[in-house]
């Protein structure tokens, strides 16, 4: 199981979104991603996305204005 | 003890994001306000074409002579702008509500190119802007209810537009 992080701060959307659908692409099941971001309607799209396609999604509020979401790949 | 449980009021209105219904509600009933107090609809980018015009004649440039602005320029004045009034509203409206959020961060610049990006967003997005005499709240949002032509038109423009500009950012900047 490996873990991955993905560096998405000061990206604005769609930026953040399209970044983590390819970053899932080339990981394998039971991986797991972090997504670093500080736009707040990423912290939207990204774990709708996620939840959407099936995979594991937690949210994590790291400072003022910045999250972490942590995507566990289930398929 | 859990952020979220000590400050259950405070999570549910400030931090969590509204639904789009509660929006789009709140959206319409303000936008109604606005045309019942002041009689005139709410838009965003007049101004911008004022003051960018403002700044042309600060930096010596005689913009008031253009045909565009045609002497507005001289009679122009902020505090009875009810469009500036309104832009000035949104900043500080959007301003307080990531304070209540408390989600008021300065992001970091990561690269020249995002940079760039946001220069050449910005100067692309003010031209059409003037161009079609109005944004998505002025040419869009204020049309559609008044069952103005314009609305629709700018409606089927503006996704197009989307569309290959989200294909363009997938190939070229990602």
């Amino acid at each position: 199981m490996a873990e991955q992080t993905l560096d998405c701060l000061g990206e604005a959307c769609p930026v953040p979104l399209i970044k983590t659908q390819k970053a899932m692409e080339k990981m394998a099941v039971g991986d797991v991603l972090i997504v670093n971001i500080d736009h707040s309607c990423a912290m939207k799209n990204v774990p709708d996305w996620a939840r959407s396609v099936g995979h594991n999604v937690e949210i994590e509020e790291v400072a003022e204005g910045e999250w972490n979401i942590i995507i566990e790949k289930t398929k | 003890m859990d952020e979220k449980k000590k400050y259950p009021f405070h999570e549910k209105y400030f931090k969590k994001e509204w639904s789009y219904v509660t929006g789009s509600v709140l959206l319409a009933m303000l936008a109604l306000a606005l045309v019942i107090v002041t009689g005139g609809s709410w838009g965003v980018t007049g101004p911008l074409g004022m003051w960018g015009g403002k700044f042309l004649q600060l930096i010596g440039i005689n913009a008031d002579s253009w045909k565009a602005y045609n002497g507005s320029l001289a009679k122009y004045n902020f505090w009875t702008d009810q469009t500036a009034i309104t832009d000035l509203g949104i900043v500080l409206g959007a301003f307080l509500s990531v304070l209540l959020a408390t989600q008021f961060k300065i992001k970091k610049i990561k690269s020249m190119k995002n940079v760039w990006a946001a220069v050449l967003g910005g100067l692309l997005m003010g031209i059409g802007a003037r161009l079609s005499l109005g944004c998505n709240i002025g040419a869009f949002f204020t049309a559609l209810p008044a069952f103005s032509l314009h609305g629709w038109v700018f409606w089927i423009s503006i996704f197009s537009g989307a569309a290959v500009g989200s294909q363009l950012l997938k190939k070229y900047f990602m």
